[in-house]
């Protein structure tokens, strides 16, 4: 092990293109994940900062804000079934929306996508409702306490009163406001979405403490006859694109770790060839097999924590740029799973060539 | 020549390996370019392949036709504006489709039959010409959408007959259906009862002859306060996500094709050194260095030939296993011009071997020891 150390410190340009080929497999791993957790993120951002266990559509919506609708009378039943502790309406309008400045002028000529969310029941994320023509603001969207968010064509204006962060939906920043104020800029920005008084796209239920949600979903749709209700994680799978996305993500990275492997066994297959007789050596001055191939590994895992690091460092050094352009998220679990499954993946590629070093004859040394 | 494919034929594990290496990145090249196509034409083929010149957003929409919303007033004024030969209302509307008993995700359009606004892309059957006809996206065909077959619009329970079958024609990715105008209206205020009224998604406009698309759009927004006009391809372009999916892909793309060249750099660099020693005995018994180099370039061509096979291989069956949300089109054409440039980063990435195999000097051989050089 040490001597496979040795070789690292003395002869770093050996192990250079094929560090560099996994440090470029690196890159595009973490590329690949931050841009699925930033798509995810961006997504569901709103559905995770609940603290409701459950959330009720319409049974024809298929789990779609946009397409559901729920009326006062199933809410108030929602709220009456065994288990249920609390029961609030949520509706999702998105529009465009200005941050005014002090003179009350858009402070960009750029119309910002907000989803502007009208709720009941606060939020792990979000206290609750504000009062009418006032919002909590999503800190992606960039605007402060006591700015003004003005929404919609009609410019209803709305005052920032608390920033709230991971909360946006469809990848755009919440605007989380009072079911009136909701009412209002439906009424004003989206005329064709208009509800009735007291209508929402969806309901979200907290179920009493002790009681399975699970359970409870079942006594809703039953009692209702005319809801599918979900529980949070559910719901987030069930987003547009959520499923789709991980799916092929998931083949795009899998083949990718493939790859990793096949390149760490590439290169310790030609360097193990390559250093035959010097195994021959090593083995006939005593050395055991385990050991020599203990060596191999080291080398493996330095080189592919090398180039875990490089890789890194390089899209931490572009993240800010790539955060403009698209939706990346690195989070550090994403950075440690990539880490880890580099390391493992070379380790089992290096391994292919133990059978070779096992294979060497200590008496080929002598002729 | 002979030499270097006996080599392959006695290497067997690491030319296996180096050529399962190029194949997987040339799958992964291949399967985000054919997911890259399917997705920016299953998400904005509607858009595409309509017949309007330029279409009209309401400005606050950030060119979403989902997030647009115009009212008659503004398709009025919109076909007042000098170069401009017709407008009309087009609507567009997220949905939850009943076919085949299944319900899925879906986009319905409604357009101004005779109108700018209209599918141009039918391959079956004919377009709508009343409330309930409606014309279908054909890859959706086998799911329900086929000629003949009813589609419940939910919610509001509206039943339409596909009569028409458009290509490559999907919104959202998901089924699409077109309208008349008056059936979307029907369809419409069948989902939202509470609405004032039904009104238009976009403004779809013919230009006059000789005009320039470009320019009109500008006279739109210009002459139209609240609006926001773009050419048709503008608008593919311009819908939110296309520009960020295509630099991600391009970036994803970009780093695959880097890894091919590294990997074929690596591999035949270290054989390259590895070899030599016989190389200049080689040289030194005659053999001429044009031979060498077309057995070097024989063994990258062979690698990436059954990388090539392999990775169009794995792509033909990933298209299968990647569900019926995003139908995979493979077009030859474009495999082909992958597989070009993957022809070509293997070129390139040769060259380090290639330099170093034009440094062996065959009087190397007689400096061996082992053949009695005095090394």
């Amino acid at each position: 092990m040490k001597l496979g150390l040795l070789e690292l410190r003395r002869r770093p340009g050996q192990f250079g293109v094929a560090g560099g080929a996994l440090a470029f497999l690196t890159l595009l791993l973490i590329f690949l994940g931050g841009l699925l957790d930033g798509l995810i993120g961006g997504s569901t951002g709103l559905l995770r900062a609940q603290s409701a266990e459950l959330i009720v559509y319409s049974d024809d919506a298929r789990a779609s804000l946009v397409r559901s609708r729920l009326d006062p009378a199933t809410i108030a039943a929602i709220g009456d079934v065994e288990g249920v502790s609390a029961v609030g309406g949520l509706g999702v309008a998105q529009v465009g929306a200005r941050v005014l400045d002090a003179d009350g002028q858009p402070r960009t000529d750029e119309v910002e996508s907000v989803a502007v969310v009208g709720y009941e029941l606060s939020a792990t994320e979000v206290p609750d409702p504000p009062p009418v023509g006032e919002a909590y603001v999503d800190s992606s969207l960039g605007a402060s306490v006591g700015d003004v968010v003005a929404i919609g064509p009609e410019q209803l204006e709305v005052e920032v009163v608390g920033a709230v962060d991971d909360t946006s939906y469809l990848l755009q920043p919440g605007v989380w406001v009072s079911p009136e104020t909701y009412e209002q800029v439906l009424a004003a920005a989206r005329p064709d979405l208009a509800m009735a008084p007291g209508v929402f796209q969806a309901a979200l239920v907290r179920t009493a403490d002790g009681v399975d949600p699970d359970v409870v979903a079942a006594r809703v749709d039953d009692a209702t006859g005319s809801t599918s209700t979900l529980t949070i994680d559910d719901a987030i799978a069930a987003l547009p694109g959520v499923e789709d996305q991980e799916g092929t993500f998931g083949i795009v990275i899998g083949a990718t770790f493939v790859v990793v492997g096949v390149v760490a066994a590439l290169f310790f297959a030609l360097i193990t060839i390559e250093r035959t007789g010097l195994y021959g050596v090593l083995k006939a001055l005593g050395s055991s097999n385990l050991g020599v191939v203990a060596s191999l590994v080291t080398q493996a895992v330095v080189v592919a924590l090398v180039a875990f690091a490089l890789g890194l460092g390089a899209i931490l050094a572009a993240s800010g740029v790539l955060a403009g352009a698209v939706p990346f998220d690195l989070s550090l679990e994403r950075a440690v799973s990539t880490g880890v499954g580099l390391v493992i993946m070379s380790v089992v590629g290096s391994l292919l060539s133990a059978r070779r070093v096992w294979r060497v004859d200590p008496a080929s040394v002598i002729g | 020549m002979r030499l270097s494919l006996r080599e392959i034929r006695r290497a067997k594990l690491r030319f296996g390996l180096l050529g399962g290496a190029v194949g997987l990145l040339v799958f992964l090249i291949l399967f985000q370019q054919v997911l890259l196509g399917s997705l920016l034409e299953s998400f904005t083929g509607a858009l595409e392949r309509q017949s309007a010149d330029v279409v009209v957003y309401s400005e606050d929409a950030r060119r979403s036709v989902a997030g647009s919303i115009l009212s008659p007033e503004v398709v009025e004024a919109v076909g007042a504006v000098p170069g401009v030969a017709a407008a009309a209302p087009l609507g567009e509307r997220t949905t939850t489709l009943s076919a085949n008993g299944e319900l899925v995700d879906g986009s319905v359009f409604g357009f101004v039959p005779g109108g700018p606004g209209e599918p141009t892309a039918l391959v079956e059957g004919r377009l709508p010409a009343s409330p309930g006809e409606a014309a279908a996206s054909r890859e959706d065909a086998a799911d329900g959408f086929g000629l003949g077959a009813t589609v419940t619009v939910e919610p509001g329970g509206a039943e339409v007959t596909v009569v028409g079958l458009t290509d490559r024609s999907r919104f959202s990715v998901s089924p699409t259906l077109w309208l008349t105008w008056e059936g979307y209206v029907e369809v419409v205020e069948a989902a939202e009862p509470d609405a004032p009224m039904v009104f238009p998604s976009l403004v779809a406009v013919a230009t006059e002859a000789g005009e320039e698309p470009a320019a009109v759009a500008v006279d739109i927004s210009a002459a139209v306060e609240g609006t926001d006009a773009l050419t048709r391809s503008d608008a593919v372009a311009e819908t939110p996500g296309v520009a960020e999916v295509r630099t991600s892909f391009l970036l994803i793309l970009s780093l695959a094709y880097v890894v091919v060249g590294l990997v074929l750099a690596f591999f035949f660099l270290i054989l390259t050194v590895q070899k030599s020693a016989a190389l200049s005995l080689l040289r030194a018994v005659g053999i001429p260095m044009r031979e060498l180099v077309t057995g070097l370039y024989l063994q990258v061509a062979l690698v990436v030939g059954i990388g090539a096979v392999i990775g169009t291989g794995l792509v033909l069956l990933a298209a299968q296993g990647v569900g019926d949300a995003l139908p995979l089109s493979i077009e030859p054409l474009e495999v082909a011009a992958t597989l070009g440039l993957v022809v070509a980063v293997a070129g390139v990435g040769s060259l380090l071997a290639l330099r170093r195999l034009l440094q062996v000097d065959p009087t190397d051989a007689v400096a061996r020891p082992s053949l009695g050089g005095l090394a």
